[in-house]
C-alpha cells in the first residue's frame, strides 16, 4: 500500500469519512443526540457516495480515494454498523447507504492479480459474514427492506455470499458465522438461521417488503446450481415443510401464486433432479397439490396444474402417490376433462391435460410398487 | 396479514371515474392486466413501487402505501385534484405563460430524478398531473429506470412513440437526456394540443423520428419558447442540454408562479359544467371473482385427512351481474322520464364512461346524474351511507387517491355506464385516438353503431380480455379493442355496417348460422328462467330474451316477440328512437300484439307519432319486442364477435411479433411451456433410457 503515501490530502479526507460515520452511527442510539447525529451522518454518507460515484456527469471518481475509503470502512467495521442501523437512518441516507454498499461490494482494487476479487466482499465473506446476515434482517423493517434487498440481490450473485446466508446457523458447529471456510454443508440446519426467516418475511410482511423478500429468496434458490441442490438435499424436509406450509398456503394471493410457480421451477430445474424425484414420491405433497387444483382462483389452479403434472407423469410413482391417484381416478378424470376449459388457445396446456387424463385412465387397479431403482 | 391493517386505514370514498387512478392520479395503460395475472409482471410493479417510494420531491407524485387486498394490489398515491395536462388540454390548448411554468416545474422534477439516477422515460402531458393549487407533478413511473451506477446507459425500448427520443428508438444506449427530448415534445403538445406527427400511425412515427430533422415549434410563439423547444429537441443527446442547464434558459427563467395554472383547472371545470358533465360519484365496488370450482362438495378423497388444505372462507361471488341489473332496475323505476322524450341511444353510457360527452348527450347525461342521486337505496348497500348528495362534494376533498392497480373488467354485464374499460387507459399510450372527439352519431345507423359498440362489442372485449392469460394474446386483444374504440369514435356507422353485413353473411351460411344462432337461443332460455314473474311464452314460436331488469317492470306481461330473422331486425333498427324506450316500460300497460302486426306498424309509425297518448301503450309493447329483438341480436353479435376476435387475435399477435422485434419478451406464462417441455423430454426419454423401463403405467 506504499504507493499511497505522499498523496496525503485525499487520504485524510476519505479515511476521516469512515471514522466520522462510525462515530455518528454509534451515537445514533443515544436518545437526545439522535436527531442531530442523524443529520451529520447524512452529510457524511452523502460525501461518501460522492467519492464513490463522482458527481453526476462531472468529476470522475478517483480510484485511489475509493480504495482508501473501502479499506477504512473495513477497518472501522462500518459496513456492519450501517447494515445494523439501516432502518434508523433518515430517508435520503438509506438511499445513500444502498449506493455506498453497491459500489463498495463491487469495487476491485486496480492493482494485483489479473481478476482481483471484490475487496470488501471477499473480506465480508471470509471475516465478517454478519454484515450479510444483518442486511437480510433489513426485512424486519419496512424502511430498510428495499435498500437492503437491492444490495443483497447484487451481492448474492456471488456464490460464497449466497452460501453465507444459506448456512448461517448461529453459533452451531458448521455455521457460516465464522466465515465461508467454516461451513459444513452436510449438517442439517436447525431452521433458526437467517435463511429460514425469509419464509416469514415473505408471508407476514406488508406487500412491499414481502415482494422484495420473495425476489431475493428466488434469486437465492435459483441462481447457484451447485450450492442449492446440495443444500436442498440435506435440508429437504425442513425446507419443503416450511415452503408448503407457509408460502404455498399463504393468505396473500400474490405470494401463493408466486411460490407455486417457483415450486414448479425448482422441481423442473435440471440441477434439482434428485430433489424432484424425492418430492414427487411423497403422498402428502400430492395432496397439497391436488387441493390447489380446486382452489377458487383460476391462476392458482393453473400454477398448481404445472406441479401436479409432475406427479402424474412420473413413470415410477410411489405407492402412496398411486394410492391417492387410484382412489380419485374417476373424480380426477371427470375433473380434468373440465379443468380450465376456457383455456382454449393454450395448446400446450390442452395437450398436457390430455396426457394426464390418459395417464390416470391407464393406472393399474391397485398400486404396484415401483421397480427398484 | 400485515396488509389488512393498512387496507383498513383507507376508505374508498369515490371512484374518480372509470380510470380513477388514471385520470386523477396516474395515467398508465395498466388496466389491461387484471389481478388474476398479477405476478406475471409483479417485478414490474415492484420496480415501479421501488422507484416511487424512493422519491421525495414536491415535483413527483408522492407514494403513500400499497397493499394487497384479495386479488388486487392497491397503490395509494397523493391526491391531485387538477387532473392531468392531457385532461386539461381537452378544454383548450395552453398559452405560453402556462407552458413556461409547467416546463420549469417539470425541469425541476427531472433535475431531481436525474440526480437520483432515475430516468422517467415516459414524459408526456398525460403523465403530468396538477394539484388543485396548480402544483405540477410527474406521475407514472411504470417504465422508469433506476440506474445503479451513474454512468450506465439503458437500451430498453420503452415509452410512447410520439414522445420518444431518437436515441431511445434506435436503442443505441441512452441516458437522462432522453427525458428532455420528451419534455420538448410535451411542450409542443401543450401548445398545439397534440405532439408532432400525431396524425401518423405510432409505428410509423418510430421511423420518422430518427430519420427526419427534429420537429420545430412553428406559428406565432415567442422566440424564447421556440428556442427552448429547439434546445430540447437536439437530436444528438451529447449536445442536448441537461435539466439543470435548461433551467437557466430565458424561457424558463421568466416563468411565473404555479398559482397561475389554477386558471387551467378552472377552465376545465367550467367546460365540464357547460356540457353538464357533472361528476357522478362512482363508488368503488369490490369485484368478487365468480370462479367457483366445478363441484364444490365433491372433494378429493385422501385416506386419512379429508383435506389437507383448510378451505378458507372465501367470499363467494354474489353475481355481479344480478346485483347490477337489480340496481339498474331500481334506477329505472325511479325514473320519472316521460316515455316519449327524444332520447339518444347509448349516449348515457358514453357520457359517464368515456368522459367525453357529445353535445347530443347532454340531456341524457344530466338525467343520468339525477337518477344516480336518486338511487340511493340501490343494492350497493355497503357503500350506500357514504354517498354524498352532491356530486361534487367529494371532488378534491379526500386526502389521497386510491389507485386500483389492475382492474378486472368485471364481466360483460357492466352496470349503468360504470365501465372500468381498460381501453380507456390504453389510449394514454396511443394518443392519436384520444384526440378524436367522438363523432356525434347523427344517423340512425350511427346511433345503432355506437350502441352496438357500447353494449356489445366493448363488454365482450373486456370480458374476453379478462379471461385471457397469455400476455401476447392480451396485447392483441387490447389492440383490437382500441381499434374498435377508434372506429366507434370516428365512424360508428361503420361499426353498424360491419356487423350488419356480418350478420347477414353468417345467416346465409347454414353451418355458421347453426353454430351461432342456436347457441344464442340457449342463452335466452337460460336467462328466461331467472325472472320468476315471467310467464312462459304463449305462442310457441316466440322466445323471450329479457333481462332481469325488464322482468321486474314487466311482471305479468304476456310476452310477444317475433322470431329474429335478419330482415325483421332491419326494420326495427330503422328506428333508433325505440332503443331507449326499454326503461320506460314500467309505466306502460301490457298489451299483447301479434308480432307481425306490431312490426308492420312500427315500420309505418314515425317517432313523432308516438307522442300521442293513445298510442303509447301499443308503442311500448312494440318497443319491447324490438328491444328483445335487439337484445337477441346483440347476443348473437357477441358470439360472433368472440369468434372473429379469435381470428383477429391470432393475426394481430403475429403482426405484433413482426412489429416489435426489438421488444423484450414479456415475462408471462411462457415459462410453463419451457418447463413442461423440459419435463416431458426428461420423463419420457431421459428416465426410460436411464432405467430401461417403459413407464406405461
Amino acid at each position: 500500500m506504499s504507493f499511497f503515501f505522499g498523496r496525503t490530502r485525499a487520504r485524510t479526507n476519505t479515511t476521516d469519512l469512515a471514522k466520522q460515520a462510525r462515530d455518528h452511527v454509534t451515537k445514533l442510539l443515544d436518545g437526545p443526540q439522535g436527531p442531530a447525529k442523524a443529520e451529520e451522518l447524512a452529510k457524511v454518507l452523502a460525501q461518501m457516495k460522492q467519492v464513490l460515484q463522482g458527481t453526476h456527469a462531472e468529476a470522475e471518481p478517483n480510484t485511489e480515494q475509493i480504495y482508501q475509503l473501502v479499506t477504512s470502512m473495513i477497518e472501522e467495521d462500518l459496513l456492519y454498523l450501517l447494515a445494523v442501523h439501516l432502518h434508523r437512518l433518515p430517508f435520503e441516507s438509506r438511499k445513500d447507504t444502498q449506493v455506498i454498499f453497491s459500489y463498495i461490494f463491487r469495487f476491485r482494487p486496480p492493482t494485483g492479480p489479473q481478476k482481483p476479487e471484490p475487496l470488501a466482499l471477499a473480506y465480508v465473506v471470509e471475516k465478517r459474514p454478519q454484515v450479510l446476515v444483518e442486511l437480510c434482517k433489513g426485512y424486519d423493517h419496512k424502511e430498510s427492506a428495499t435498500p437492503a434487498g437491492t444490495v443483497l440481490r447484487e451481492v448474492l450473485k456471488n456464490e460464497a455470499a449466497a452460501a453465507i446466508i444459506l448456512y448461517d446457523d448461529g453459533e452451531e458447529q458448521g455455521s457460516s458465522v465464522r466465515g465461508v471456510g467454516g461451513i459444513n454443508p452436510d449438517r442439517t440446519q436447525s431452521g433458526r438461521g437467517v435463511f429460514w426467516n425469509f419464509f416469514d418475511w415473505i408471508d407476514k410482511s406488508s406487500f412491499e417488503v414481502s415482494a422484495d423478500a420473495f425476489t431475493t429468496f428466488r434469486e437465492l434458490i435459483t441462481k447457484h446450481k451447485d450450492l442449492v441442490p446440495r443444500y436442498l438435499a440435506v435440508n429437504f424436509d425442513l425446507f419443503f415443510d416450511r415452503y408448503n406450509n407457509i408460502l404455498v398456503q399463504s393468505n396473500s394471493y400474490v405470494t401463493k401464486r408466486q411460490s407455486i410457480k417457483l415450486l414448479g421451477e425448482i422441481l423442473l430445474d435440471r440441477a434439482n433432479y434428485n430433489i424432484m424425484t424425492a418430492y414427487v414420491d411423497r403422498g402428502e405433497h400430492l395432496k397439497i397439490c391436488m387441493n390447489l387444483l380446486r382452489d377458487d382462483r383460476k391462476m392458482v389452479q393453473y400454477e398448481g396444474f404445472h406441479v401436479f403434472k409432475v406427479f402424474v407423469a412420473n413413470p415410477h410413482k410411489s405407492v402412496p402417490v398411486q394410492k391417492i391417484l387410484i382412489m380419485n381416478r374417476d373424480k380426477l378424470l371427470q375433473f380434468l376433462s373440465h379443468f380450465l376449459e376456457d383455456r382454449t388457445e393454450d395448446e400446450q396446456f390442452i395437450d398436457e391435460r390430455e396426457f394426464l387424463i390418459k395417464q390416470i385412465r391407464n393406472l393399474p387397479p391397485a398400486p404396484v410398487p415401483p421397480p427398484q431403482r | 396479514m400485515a396488509d389488512e391493517g393498512i387496507a383498513n386505514r383507507y376508505q374508498v370514498l369515490e371512484e374518480l371515474g372509470p380510470s380513477a387512478l388514471f385520470t386523477r392520479a396516474l395515467t398508465r395503460p395498466r388496466g389491461r392486466r387484471s389481478p388474476s395475472s398479477t405476478e406475471d409482471d409483479i417485478q414490474e410493479i415492484q420496480q415501479e413501487i421501488s422507484v416511487l417510494s424512493t422519491c421525495a420531491s414536491s415535483y413527483v407524485t408522492q407514494y403513500k402505501a400499497s397493499f394487497l387486498r384479495g386479488h388486487k394490489l392497491w397503490i395509494v398515491m397523493e391526491y391531485l385534484g387538477g387532473g392531468s395536462c392531457l385532461d386539461l388540454l381537452k378544454s383548450g390548448i395552453f398559452n405560453e405563460v402556462q407552458i413556461a411554468i409547467i416546463c420549469r416545474e417539470l425541469l425541476l422534477g427531472l433535475e431531481y430524478l436525474h440526480s437520483e439516477g432515475k430516468i422517467h422515460r415516459d414524459i408526456k402531458a398525460a403523465n403530468v398531473l396538477l394539484s388543485e393549487t396548480g402544483r405540477v407533478k410527474l406521475a407514472d413511473f411504470g417504465v422508469a429506470a433506476q440506474l445503479t451506477y451513474m454512468k450506465s446507459q439503458r437500451n430498453t425500448f420503452v415509452g410512447t412513440p410520439f414522445w420518444m427520443a431518437p436515441e431511445v428508438i434506435q436503442q443505441a444506449g441512452y441516458d437522462f437526456k432522453a427525458d428532455l427530448w420528451s419534455l420538448g415534445i410535451t411542450a409542443i403538445e401543450l401548445a398545439l394540443g397534440e405532439p408532432p406527427h400525431a396524425s401518423l400511425h405510432p409505428m410509423k412515427v418510430l421511423f420518422h423520428i430518427p430519420k427526419n430533422a427534429p420537429p420545430r415549434l412553428e406559428g406565432k410563439f415567442s422566440k424564447e419558447f421556440k428556442d427552448f423547444v429547439a434546445q430540447c429537441l437536439v437530436k444528438d443527446p451529447d449536445f442536448r442540454p441537461t435539466a439543470k442547464e435548461l433551467l437557466k434558459h430565458r424561457f424558463i427563467r421568466s416563468a411565473g408562479k404555479v398559482e397561475a395554472l389554477q386558471e387551467l383547472i378552472q377552465r376545465k371545470r367550467m367546460a365540464d359544467v357547460r356540457v353538464d358533465h357533472v361528476k357522478h360519484p362512482v363508488y368503488y365496488q369490490e369485484t368478487l371473482h365468480s370462479i367457483s370450482p366445478k363441484d364444490d362438495a365433491d372433494e378429493w378423497v385422501f385416506d386419512t385427512v379429508k383435506s389437507i388444505v383448510p378451505r378458507r372462507g372465501t367470499v363467494r361471488s354474489r353475481k355481479p351481474s344480478s346485483a347490477f341489473s337489480v340496481d339498474d332496475a331500481m334506477r329505472k323505476l325511479d325514473l320519472k322520464d316521460g316515455p316519449l322524450q327524444p332520447n339518444t341511444p347509448g349516449t348515457v353510457r358514453k357520457s359517464t364512461m368515456r368522459r367525453q360527452p357529445s353535445s347530443a348527450s347532454r340531456q341524457n347525461a344530466r338525467r343520468d346524474s339525477i337518477r344516480r342521486r336518486m338511487s340511493n337505496g340501490s343494492p350497493r348497500s355497503s357503500l350506500g351511507p357514504k354517498r354524498p348528495l352532491q356530486p361534487d362534494t367529494s371532488f378534491g376533498n379526500s386526502g389521497s387517491t386510491m389507485r386500483l392497480f389492475r382492474r378486472v373488467p368485471s364481466d360483460g354485464s357492466n352496470p349503468s355506464g360504470v365501465d372500468p374499460s381498460p381501453r380507456e387507459f390504453a389510449n394514454e399510450n396511443q394518443p392519436p385516438p384520444t384526440y378524436h372527439a367522438p363523432v356525434e352519431p347523427n344517423s340512425k345507423e350511427a346511433m345503432l353503431g355506437r350502441r352496438l359498440y357500447n353494449k356489445a362489442l366493448e363488454p365482450c372485449l373486456d370480458e374476453l380480455h379478462a379471461q385471457t392469460a397469455t400476455s401476447t394474446k392480451r396485447e392483441a386483444l387490447a389492440r383490437l379493442s382500441d381499434a374498435f374504440a377508434l372506429l366507434d369514435a370516428v365512424d360508428p356507422e361503420g361499426a353498424y355496417h360491419l356487423l350488419r353485413n356480418l350478420v347477414s353473411t353468417v345467416s346465409h351460411d347454414t353451418k355458421l348460422s347453426n353454430t351461432f344462432l342456436p347457441q344464442q337461443q340457449h342463452q335466452q332460455h337460460h336467462q328466461q328462467q331467472q325472472p320468476k314473474s315471467q310467464p312462459p311464452a304463449q305462442d310457441g314460436t316466440v322466445l323471450i330474451k329479457s333481462r332481469p331488469s325488464t322482468a321486474t317492470t314487466l311482471a305479468g306481461t304476456p310476452p310477444a316477440s317475433a322470431a329474429g330473422s335478419p330482415s325483421k331486425l332491419i326494420i326495427s333498427q330503422e328506428n333508433p328512437h325505440l332503443m331507449s324506450h326499454r326503461r320506460r316500460r314500467g309505466s306502460m300497460l301490457p298489451q299483447p300484439t301479434s308480432p307481425t302486426s306490431s312490426f308492420a306498424e312500427a315500420g309505418r309509425f314515425p317517432p313523432a307519432g308516438r307522442e300521442r297518448g293513445g298510442e303509447r301503450e301499443r308503442g311500448g309493447d312494440r318497443e319491447r319486442e324490438r328491444e328483445r329483438e335487439r337484445e337477441r341480436e346483440r347476443e348473437r353479435e357477441r358470439e360472433r364477435e368472440r369468434e372473429r376476435e379469435k381470428e383477429r387475435e391470432r393475426v394481430a399477435a403475429l403482426a405484433l411479433e413482426a412489429r416489435f422485434p426489438g421488444r423484450a419478451a414479456v415475462p408471462g406464462m411462457e415459462h410453463c411451456k419451457a418447463l413442461s417441455d423440459l419435463l416431458y423430454a426428461r420423463w419420457t426419454d431421459g428416465l426410460r433410457a436411464r432405467w430401461g423401463i417403459v413407464g406405461g403405467a
